[in-house]
Order: C-alpha cells, then sequence, then structure tokens
C-alpha cells in the first residue's frame, strides 16, 4: 500500500437508474493507491455501470464518483489523463497489427515523439507482446487479445486502473500471467479496480473486496473484515481421545453448538460464534478432562462469503 | 513476466525542435534530412485518427478497389475518345466534352464514395465497440471529428491525384480553359467535404443499429441525388463556363456561397463534436456563437447588396432573406427550445460574470429559455434591418408585391415564429414535469404543434355544416402560417382584413414571449461557480504564478 493524500477512487452515494431500473445504489467506498480492489456481485448487480461512470462512459442520476479528487461528472478531461479502462469486450481495430494499435492509442493520450515511443516499447514488453509487434489484431488468440486490451489501458501511464471481468475466458496459463501483471501494477502504486466471476482468484490478488447485489453495496473490506462482520458460524473439525459418544454428548449439551456429525474418528459441528468464543469453547473441554488432539475452524472462501452475505441470491 | 514496467513512469520527450536540430551531413543529404525531420515531426503532431485511418486505409481493399476502378475509367475514357476522334483530334475541340466525362469518373468516388466513407468510419467505430475506447480519450470530440474529416480529405486527394492527369490531358485537347477546370474541381472538393461532414453528423446520430441502417439508406439516396445534380450542373457550367466566368454576379453569388458554406460547415462540425462529447460539457454555445455568425453574414450580404445595388433589387432582397432567416430561425429554435433546463455544474463554471457579459452572452449559455430568447432576438434584428433598409431605399414593387405586402409578409413572419418558438418551449416545459423530453423528442414536438396548428382550421371547417364547403381564406386560418403567408403574398393586403389578423397575431405573439419571459428569468438567475479545490491545486501545478518581481528600480534597492 502507497501512502497518498487522498484515495485515487471514490464513490460518493452513487445512484444510476434506467427508467424504473436502478441499477446503482447508494454506492459508496474508497480506493487507495497500491490498493486492488475487488468488485464481486452476479450478472446485473451493477457493476459493470458504475465501472462505467467511473470511466466517463456514463453518467450517474444522483452522487458523484472521484479520480484521484476529480469528478468524473465535472471534469471528465482530467479524470480521463488520470484512468485506464478496460471494458469486458476487446475493441480492437480492422487491418491494424498490434504496434500500430498500441501506437494510436498512445497518440490518442497525448504522448508525442520519443515519449510515445517508450510508452508503446514498454507496454509491449510488459504485455510480452515485444516479438508480435507487426502480428495483425485479427490474428490474435483471446488471452492474446485481453493483454493487449490491457496494454492499451496502460498505455498512457494512467494512476488508476479499472479492469472489468479481464481474466473472462482465458486459460490458467493466461490468468496467471495477468494476476502477476495486475499484482506489478499495484506495487508501482496503481488503485486497480477489478471485476471477476472467479471468485478465488479475486481472494489471491485483492486487498480488498465489495459485494454488490441488485445494486446495493452489501459489504466492503478485506476478506478477514467482511467474514468476521458477516459471519457468525463456522464449521469446526475436532479430533478427541476417549469415549466419542461422551464427547458427542457434552457438545450437544452447549447452545453454540449445532449439526454435530461424528464419523468415528473425528467430530464436524456448526459453531455460533466469533474466534474469541472457539478459543474458549477448546479450553472448556480441555478443563472438563476431553484430551483435544486437534481443533480447526475452516476458514470461510470468498465465495462462501459471497454465498453468505448475498443470501444465496446468485443469479 | 520479463520486465516491470518501471519504464512507464519514466518518460523522456524528445521536442520537436531537437528532431529539427539533429546533425547531418552534406548539402543534399542535409536538406533531405531536413526534410524528412519535418515530415517525422509532421506526422508526430498530426491528428492520431487521420494516422490511423490512413494507415488502415491503405490496407483495405475497398480503397485499392475503388482506386483501382476509378484509374482503370480514366484509362479506358482517354483510350476510347482518342480512337472515336481519331485524326481529329488536331481540329476538333474535344476537350469540354472529356472533362465531362472525366468530372463524371472522379464525382463517383468523391460525392458518393468518399462521404459514404464517413459515414462508416464512425459506423464501424460503433460496431467494433472501440468507439467508447475512443472517446474516453484525452482527445477532445472536436479532434476526433476532425480526424475523421481529415482521413476523407486524404482519400480525396488520392482520387483527384488518380484523375488530375487526365484532367490535365482535356484541357491540352482545347474547347476548356485551365479557370473552368479549376472552378469545377473546387466545386467538387467542396461539395465532397461538405457532403462528408453532414455524413459524419449522421454517423453520430446513428447511435443505435436501426437508426444506422436507416440513416445508411437515406444518406445512400440523398449521397446518389447529390451525385446525379451535380452531374447535370457539372455539364452545364462547362457548356456556358464562358459566359458565367465574364459575369461579375457569378463571382459574388460564389462568394455568397462560399460564405455560407463555411459558416455551415463550421456548424455541422461543432453539431458533430456536440453529439460525441460528454453530457456535461456545454455543447451548445459553441453553436450559438456559430449561428450568430451565419447570421451576421447573411445581414452583411444584404447590407452591402443594398449599397451596391441601390433600389434595384433591395425589396427582393429583404422579402427572400425574410423567407430563409425566418425558416432558419425557426428550425434552429426549435432545437434550442428543446434543450435540457438545468445546467451542469461544468457549464455553471463558465457562465459570464460582469454586467456586460451578463447582458450579452447570457443568450449563448445553454438552456431553452436563453435559446428562445436568442433566437427571438435574431428574427427580430432580420426583420428590423429589412425595415430601415426599404424604409432607407424606397423603391418600385418588387416581383410583383406592394411595400404594404412586404412589410406585412415580414411582420407576420416574425409573429409566427415568435409564437410557435414560445409555445413549443413552454408546452416542452410542462411535459418535463412528468416525463424526460429528449432533445430529438422536444423537435418533434415544436413539429407536431405547428402540423396541428395549421390542420386544425381545416379539420373544424369540414366537420362544421354551416362552412363546410367555404374554401376561401379566413381569419380562423389565421393559425396556419403558411396559408396567411401565401395568401399576403398572393392576395396582397386587401385580400382579407390583415390589419385584424396583424393585430391577433402581434397579440398572441407578444403574450407568449411575456409567458416566457417568467420562465427565462430563472435561467438568468444562476450565477457562476466556482472552480472545485482539487482543479485549482492542479492549475496552480500546471500553471505556477510567477514570482513577483520588483515594480520598479527602488525595489531592488531597497532589498539589496
Amino acid at each position: 500500500m502507497i501512502d497518498s493524500p487522498r484515495p485515487l477512487i471514490e464513490l460518493r452515494h452513487l445512484h444510476r437508474y434506467f427508467g424504473k431500473t436502478r441499477a446503482v445504489q447508494d454506492m459508496s467506498f474508497e480506493v487507495l493507491a497500491g490498493e486492488v480492489f475487488g468488485y464481486i456481485g452476479p450478472n446485473g448487480a451493477g457493476k459493470t455501470t458504475s465501472m462505467r461512470i467511473l470511466a466517463t462512459l456514463d453518467e450517474p442520476t444522483a452522487g458523484d464518483a472521484f479520480v484521484d479528487g476529480f469528478s468524473v461528472v465535472d471534469d471528465p478531461d482530467r479524470v480521463r489523463r488520470r484512468l485506464g479502462f478496460m471494458p469486458d469486450y476487446f475493441g480492437t481495430y480492422q487491418n491494424v497489427n498490434v504496434r500500430e494499435y498500441l501506437d494510436f492509442f498512445a497518440r490518442a493520450y497525448g504522448l508525442r515523439g520519443t515519449e510515445r515511443k517508450r510508452a508503446v516499447d514498454s507496454v509491449m514488453d510488459f504485455t510480452m507482446f515485444d516479438t508480435l509487434a507487426n502480428k495483425p489484431i485479427a490474428g490474435l488468440s483471446k488471452g492474446m487479445k485481453q493483454r493487449l486490451c490491457l496494454g492499451r489501458t496502460m498505455i498512457h501511464n494512467p494512476a488508476v486502473l479499472i479492469l472489468d471481468e479481464p481474466a473472462a475466458g482465458l486459460d490458467p496459463r493466461a490468468r496467471i500471467e495477468l494476476r502477476e501483471m495486475i499484482d506489478q501494477l499495484a506495487k508501482i502504486g496503481k488503485a486497480v479496480l477489478i471485476s471477476s466471476h472467479i471468485l478465488t482468484e479475486l481472494a489471491e490478488i485483492c486487498d480488498k473486496v465489495a459485494i454488490i447485489e441488485q445494486g446495493q453495496l452489501l459489504a466492503v473490506g478485506t476478506v478477514e473484515e467482511i467474514s468476521a462482520r458477516s459471519e457468525t458460524a463456522s464449521q469446526v473439525r475436532l479430533r478427541a481421545l476417549g469415549d466419542h459418544q461422551v464427547v458427542v454428548d457434552w457438545l450437544a449439551q452447549r447452545e453454540d453448538i449445532d449439526a454435530v456429525d461424528n464419523d468415528g474418528r473425528s467430530f464436524s459441528f456448526t459453531h455460533v460464534g466469533s474466534e474469541e468464543n472457539q478459543a474458549l469453547l477448546l479450553r472448556d473441554m480441555v478443563q472438563a478432562g476431553f484430551q483435544v488432539v486437534e481443533f480447526s475452524s475452516k476458514t470461510k472462501s470468498l465465495e462462501d462469503l459471497f454465498l453468505h452475505v448475498t443470501e444465496g441470491r446468485v443469479q | 513476466m520479463t520486465s516491470a514496467p518501471s519504464t512507464l513512469t519514466e518518460s523522456m520527450t524528445e521536442s520537436a525542435a531537437e528532431v529539427l536540430s539533429r546533425p547531418s551531413r552534406g548539402r543534399v543529404d542535409e536538406f533531405l534530412q531536413r526534410v524528412g525531420n519535418w515530415v517525422e515531426v509532421a506526422v508526430d503532431r498530426a491528428n492520431p485518427i487521420l494516422v490511423k485511418e490512413v494507415r488502415q486505409a491503405l490496407k483495405s481493399r475497398q480503397f485499392v478497389l475503388t482506386f483501382l476502378v476509378v484509374l482503370i475509367a480514366c484509362w479506358v475514357a482517354s483510350f476510347a475518345v482518342v480512337a472515336i476522334v481519331g485524326p481529329d483530334v488536331y481540329y476538333v475541340a474535344e476537350g469540354s466534352r472529356m472533362l465531362s466525362v472525366y468530372i463524371a469518373i472522379l464525382a463517383f468516388p468523391l460525392v458518393l464514395i468518399v462521404p459514404y466513407s464517413a459515414f462508416r468510419s464512425l459506423a464501424v467505430e460503433q460496431e467494433d465497440n472501440t468507439y467508447e475506447l475512443l472517446s474516453i480519450t484525452t482527445l477532445s470530440p472536436g479532434k476526433i471529428i476532425a480526424g475523421k474529416l481529415g482521413s476523407v480529405t486524404v482519400q480525396m486527394l488520392v482520387y483527384l491525384s488518380a484523375v488530375s492527369p487526365c484532367i490535365a490531358f482535356t484541357f491540352l485537347l482545347r474547347g476548356v480553359d485551365a479557370l473552368t477546370v479549376a472552378i469545377l474541381l473546387g466545386y467538387f472538393v467542396l461539395e465532397s467535404l461538405g457532403l462528408s461532414m453532414l455524413a459524419l453528423l449522421a454517423g453520430t446520430v446513428a447511435r443505435v443499429r436501426y437508426s444506422q441502417a436507416l440513416i445508411s439508406v437515406i444518406l445512400v439516396l440523398g449521397l446518389a441525388g447529390a451525385f446525379f445534380s451535380s452531374l447535370g450542373m457539372a455539364e452545364e457550367f462547362i457548356r456556358n463556363s464562358y459566359s458565367y466566368i465574364r459575369d461579375v454576379w457569378f463571382w459574388v453569388g460564389n462568394l455568397a456561397a462560399l460564405t455560407f458554406y463555411l459558416t455551415t460547415f463550421a456548424l455541422l462540425h461543432a453539431a458533430a463534436a456536440a453529439q460525441v462529447a460528454f453530457p456535461t460539457e456545454n455543447r451548445s454555445t459553441p453553436l450559438r456563437r456559430i449561428m450568430l455568425l451565419q447570421h451576421a453574414c447573411c445581414l452583411s450580404w444584404i447590407s452591402g447588396l443594398a449599397i451596391e445595388e441601390g433600389v434595384s433589387i433591395i425589396r427582393e432582397v429583404v422579402l427572400v432573406t425574410a423567407i430563409f432567416t425566418g425558416i432558419y430561425w425557426y428550425f434552429m429554435g426549435t432545437l434550442l427550445t428543446s434543450e435540457w433546463p438545468h445546467l451542469s455544474r461544468r457549464v455553471q463554471r463558465s457562465l459570464p460574470q460582469s454586467k456586460l457579459g451578463c447582458t450579452f452572452f447570457t443568450w449563448l449559455n445553454p438552456g431553452p429559455g436563453t435559446g428562445y430568447m436568442f433566437c427571438v432576438a435574431n428574427v427580430t434584428m432580420v426583420l428590423a434591418t429589412g425595415l430601415f433598409l426599404i424604409w432607407l431605399l424606397p423603391s418600385t414593387r418588387a416581383m410583383g408585391l406592394s411595400l404594404d405586402q412586404i412589410v406585412f409578409f415580414m411582420i407576420l413572419s416574425w409573429c409566427y415564429v415568435v409564437f410557435f418558438l414560445g409555445l413549443g418551449r413552454l408546452l416542452i416545459g410542462w411535459i418535463r414535469r412528468f416525463i424526460f423530453v429528449s432533445l430529438t423528442a422536444g423537435f418533434l414536438l415544436h413539429v407536431i404543434l405547428l402540423l396541428v396548428s395549421s390542420g386544425a382550421p381545416q379539420i373544424l371547417i369540414y366537420t362544421s355544416s354551416s362552412i363546410r364547403f367555404n374554401y376561401d381564406y379566413s381569419l380562423l386560418h389565421l393559425s396556419n402560417p403558411f396559408w396567411t403567408l401565401y395568401t399576403v403574398m398572393d392576395r396582397g393586403i386587401g385580400g382579407f382584413d390583415i390589419a385584424t389578423a396583424t393585430l391577433i397575431l402581434l397579440a398572441l405573439a407578444l403574450i407568449v414571449f411575456l409567458l416566457n419571459v417568467r420562465a427565462v428569468a430563472g435561467e438568468l438567475q444562476l450565477q457562476r461557480r466556482a472552480l472545485p479545490q482539487r482543479v485549482v491545486e492542479e492549475e496552480e501545478e500546471l500553471h505556477p504564478a510567477p514570482e513577483p518581481g520588483p515594480s520598479n528600480p527602488w525595489d531592488n534597492t531597497a532589498e539589496v
């Protein structure tokens, strides 16, 4: 994380309505420099709409969004200089090769002379296109096109990157490469807002996540924070020596334990409470004379968390 | 991963001066080097869209194919004529006939292909999903349109270069002079550019697939019409160029047409740029400025003609100007009064502050109220200028019309424009209380209002048993501007009770005007909004205030 006087992305009570459809409702969050911010939600949740507003492609119905302190509504030209947007489509030209494509966008972002050549070379190097400079875009694979689009997004060295489903349709190797690229971008101080359906990947690269459904922000923070805020029940696995039935009976008496299962070797049950409560449970068991050899609670994955926060309303 | 993108943050700019001052060897080498450097700098600074589209065009089959067709058509025509004319080529002046053939070949790409390519270049951006990517770059809307226009200009020049040797050949065949050829080529270049600009505007309007298809068909039909009418006019000009060129009014007319062309071109360019601009941008003021310029040019030409020609044609000129400016301001007014009434914060930052600025420039601010006042002021200016010129230069009857007819015609036209625009604006404002009314919907409401108002009396008459078969004009038809104005022109002021008609219309126009004034007041109360703190900070970073220096020699001495 890089210290910055102001958040690079800020949404303030953002609303976007399309007739009676409320695509985005009262959405607020911040993304700091060097932070990778994951945007999670089912199809039609309002992710792309809010990203398009940030990218100055759409206007909010109410509220505002800021990029490096500049309003996307009032100063879209200043926002565009600081922002790179990678939409969920390719957007490539006919009869143009890789270098020409990047060169065009470098020119369009006002880069001149050697500055432009260096930017194009750097991006081609970063996206591993240096050997494919003269390859027509039409002949590129989907993964290559994704990489090229990421290159276009960062051609003018923006402080903020907004990536809408960048990993969609990529093979595992390309996904790993993309993840590494995003990681590097965050390390050099970029604020990255990324949406994806592949939650396991987001969990690995994101510093923070926002869970959104039906245009509303349900939770924001690190995975641990959201987990701590929203989670009341966790799955615990226990192995103890001695008579298993005694253990089961003892566990069944407690009010914070439910659904006790014994497979003959270990026990599993649902514990309602925080991690501190789990520690107290372990202490009580030891004090009650049980010989506990294993006590583990399963950490919820981002997928579990998402399903939990959205109450299973995923479409 | 090969390397971290640290180089992205390190940028070194080689300035144009550095490029131009690169060392070189030998005189020829030095010259070539210098030319090369100039070209490099020019290409580097050229519009990005121009560079990209020229690169694309050179690789596209459509461009290569059209170029070859034009080239082959020119060769075939040349060989055919030489074969047909045979040895007579030494005695017969075949230049003008050949020029007609070559012009027809040239008109095909210039009037059909190039403008349609301009339209398609924007349509393809939408189809290939590149339009949005382009719109979020730092290219201004004006530059995007200029780039598209630049690329079609380059295409046009390439086609011209293919046909120009053949056109030079017609000059050698005699029967046509260089000036005729130059004027004709000039006409076609301007026509091609103008049509391309129109096609680009159409391209910005066509955002969805079905409207693209519809506009595409209309455009192709329009271009085909322009193509055939251009050929007819070119033929006429080639045949009679000798007499045209010697007529001073031909040049005056061309100059006036060029003024109209240039201002209309600028208007279309600004309109196309406004279409691609971000919604919170001020898209109205540049258009209003150009409208004002066009209007000023029009009035200047009338005044110039009045001074030059005196009494002989002044009434005709005033009458024709009143008709055209009335239609012009009504059309522009339907769009301006349909604008959204709420100014964005961004627009509010640039509102005029001083009293002088508020007095003169408020009417250029976006908004339906200011738009209405802007149109009314301009129409009033035409009426005042026309009446002044008629009073200044009294003449005999013009076009068979009396002075009274012309004066009443102008006053009634003014009333109709003020009334219909005002009523339309009030209607749109009222509907906007309940639903969103877009600019297009506002324009359509104006058109419907005019049509209903024109047709209502006739429907009333047809449904009435007592006056059903009365086909004469009466005061009942006062809401029909077309019939009323036609009656004034056709039957004169004695044809009906024109005094009562004028009084009623004047009263209605003034009532509607005053109702609008009340509503417009809200738009005028808006004050300039201060720049956001972040913008001020960046401006200070980018353009730091200069260090305060000594204001006189003693300041320095005092410091010492």
